[in-house]
């Protein structure tokens, strides 16, 4: 057996062929993410210039003295020469140090900080949104025509052509002014509270979920409701379904097996997409309620230009996205055995 | 004149199994009500294979999904009585608890559709639906006897039951899940078999070899078998009786040989006269002239006489009534008396 025999071998296999592609897309995002942000106007240091000179009436002088001595950077060396060191520190597992929104702090510290918020706040939403989406979907399939289609159907279409940020202000205004809870709508917990295992802070924890919660839930529902509903009508027609009943099948086992379990499977690779994007967060809705997630750390690095934290999260997302399509091929051969892959 | 006898005494033991009595079924659609079948009353007799013969549209599908009361929505049966007569008593299945109903039907009366592709549920093995087919109407049955059964059953339609039991649909060749689904069909021992079409999706061996197995399961197991089709030559094989359909309506209803030799409605004999004859070469072909009529928008009087050679003043006036031509042979034409046809 020569070299290259062996090598296409191993390549044909389906997973080995998968996580090599898998890996070059990460590749080749984070070198374009990492021109990408250099080409932005400004850089690091000039805002941070700019800043010291706003706020505290320094010289331009003084102020780029403070940067040069505060940052570790050396923004003059040429491109190519930074991009080498990048990739090296990367494969040493290595994201450097933020520039300017902590300056000197390891990135790994920063984003352990800010992600656990993020993955906690957009998975439980996510997850909510579908499940709740998906059974009120086979409910109007199901009822279709009726009071409770009609009534469902119309909000779902409304409330997801609404943008979720709108949303999450409309719910700061009408709840959280109305009702005096504006408090709850800030940050992920309150400020006075101290970071435990304890009821206290967990049910603080939970409070302060809730509106940014909401607002992912209105804002994705519809849509997961919406397919849902098309998918198990289409379903409800397959002769298949008919031969259930023909063969007098209990209703219950109909409506799991043979419709639900059918209707499903097209959903499956929307949830598996939406799922890399829980690494993400949500840009405008972290603001809105200035939660502590990925999404909020990203919107002040790309402010501040602090160009490796930016780089940092832009690898995660496409990790995670990347990552959660390479399951989703995956799951899907589990759950739909057609596309069972084969040897 | 021995044969003669032989079918006399056949016909006196003759005892209805089904009584269908001026059956209505229609679909509400957005264009209007489309009546499917139109006032339609027959008996199927017990023991015999009674053939359902017409066009596609002419409501012969609709008329085997109402025996069930499965008529897929939008449709339902305006009105009609279907009654069984089994283990002497009389079932409207229609009147039945839905519970009951759902236990009669595959019990007593069980179904094989045209798609077997369709017909079974993909994301399942062909196990699960055979054995949740037993378990639903006998619930207490170990997995033990409903293997045995199921392998019995899968033997006598000639498959390899620990092949295809662990299979998954698509994994079995058109023929292999049409034999699949009669299996299932005899599974509860019915004594009525309704046939949709079985082998009009098969390539022309396969059907033939289903045709042989159907032959065999008629002999060996005895039961009563609708046998709806479009193919009037594969009556010539089968049936006992044929009742020829069109636009919803039974317009002749005989045994096989006097449907064969001595038709009585035009639209039987332009019928007969589409099969080709494989002792003639040159022969040529009859298409009927025309299309099968708008279900919506009936022509008034006769539904066939747009189409029909001999049609006069009467036939677009005045729907014919269905009546008794000979002894066991009824037809719907005003002209059956003064009518002959060549052979």
């Amino acid at each position: 057996m020569s070299f290259k025999s062996v090598v296409g071998k191993i390549y044909r296999n389906f997973l080995v062929r998968r996580i090599l592609r898998a890996f070059g897309v990460i590749f080749v995002t984070s070198t374009l993410t990492f021109f990408i942000i250099r080409l932005m106007p400004s850089n690091p240091i000039e805002i941070f210039i700019n800043q010291m000179m706003a706020a505290y009436g320094m010289s331009y002088q003084d102020a780029k003295a403070l940067a040069l001595a505060l940052f570790t950077i050396d923004l003059d060396k040429p491109l190519h020469q930074q991009y080498i060191e990048y990739l090296i520190n990367l494969f040493q597992g290595n994201l450097g140090r933020s520039i300017s929104i902590s300056p000197g702090t390891p990135v790994m510290d920063i984003i352990l900080a800010f992600l656990p918020w993020t993955l906690f706040s957009v998975s439980i939403s996510i997850l909510a949104s579908f499940v709740l989406g998906v059974i009120t979907g086979i409910i109007a399939a199901y009822r279709r025509g009726g009071l409770f289609d009609k009534v469902m159907s119309t909000f779902a279409a409304i409330i997801s052509a609404i943008p979720g940020y709108l949303i999450g202000i409309l719910i700061i205004v009408f709840i959280g002014v109305q009702y005096g809870l504006i408090n709850y709508m800030r940050g992920a917990y309150s400020a006075g509270i101290r970071p435990g295992f304890n009821l206290q802070f967990i049910s603080d924890v939970f409070l302060h979920l809730a509106a940014p919660f909401a607002t992912y839930v209105l804002s994705t529902f519809g849509g997961w409701m919406l397919s849902m509903k098309a998918s198990t009508i289409s379903t409800l027609g397959e002769d298949y379904v008919t031969v259930a009943k023909a063969k007098g099948l209990p209703e219950s086992r109909i409506r799991t097996q043979y419709v639900g379990r059918n209707a499903i499977l097209p959903l499956f690779t929307s949830l598996a997409i939406q799922l890399g994007f829980i690494f993400g967060g949500s840009v405008l809705i972290e603001n809105i309620f200035v939660y502590r997630g990925v999404g909020r750390l990203l919107w002040s690095s790309i402010n501040a230009r602090d160009y490796t934290v930016m780089q940092a999260v832009f690898l995660i997302i496409t990790i995670s996205v990347v990552v959660s399509n390479l399951l989703a091929d995956l799951i899907y051969g589990l759950i739909d055995p057609r596309v069972r892959v084969g040897e | 004149m021995a044969v003669k006898t032989a079918v006399k005494e056949k016909e006196k033991e003759r005892r209805a199994i089904i009584t269908v009595r001026n059956l209505s079924v229609e679909y509400r659609t957005h264009r209007g009500i489309v009546k499917a079948v139109r006032n339609v009353s027959f008996d199927v007799y017990e023991g015999e294979i009674l053939f359902l013969v017409g066009e596609s549209g002419s409501g012969k599908s609709t008329l085997g999904f109402a025996l069930m009361n499965l008529v897929p929505s939008p449709g339902y049966i305006k009105e009609g009585e279907i009654i069984y007569h089994l283990d002497g008593q009389d079932i409207e299945l229609r009147k039945l608890p839905l519970e009951e109903q759902r236990l009669f039907r595959w019990k007593q009366v069980a179904m094989v559709f045209q798609s077997a592709l369709n017909a079974l549920n993909p994301v399942l093995r062909i196990w699960d639906q055979l054995y949740d087919t037993i378990q639903a109407h006998d619930p207490n049955i170990t997995r033990e006897e409903a293997y045995k059964k199921i392998k019995y059953l899968l033997s006598m339609v000639r498959l390899d039951a620990d092949r295809v039991l662990k299979s998954y649909p698509h994994e079995l060749s058109g023929g292999m899940r049409q034999r699949v689904m009669i299996a299932m069909a005899l599974l509860l021992d019915p004594k009525i078999l309704i046939l949709d079409e079985p082998t009009t999706a098969l390539d022309i061996l396969t059907q033939k070899n289903i045709i042989e197995l159907l032959k065999k399961i008629k002999d060996e197991l005895g039961l009563t078998m609708i046998f709806i089709t479009h193919d009037l030559s594969l009556a010539a094989e089968l049936a006992d009786r044929v009742a020829v359909m069109y636009a919803g309506k039974i317009l002749e209803l005989s045994d096989v040989y006097t449907i064969f030799y001595n038709p009585k409605h035009p639209y039987t004999y332009a019928l007969i006269k589409t099969i080709p004859k494989l002792t003639s070469i040159d022969e040529e072909l009859y298409p009927i002239p025309g299309s099968p009529p708008d279900m919506i928008n009936l022509p008034p009087g006769c539904k066939f006489h747009p189409r029909c050679p001999y049609a006069k003043e009467i036939c677009t006036e005045k729907e014919p009534e269905f009546e008794q031509a000979g002894p066991n042979h009824y037809v719907a034409c005003h002209r059956w008396r003064e009518l002959k046809f060549e052979r």
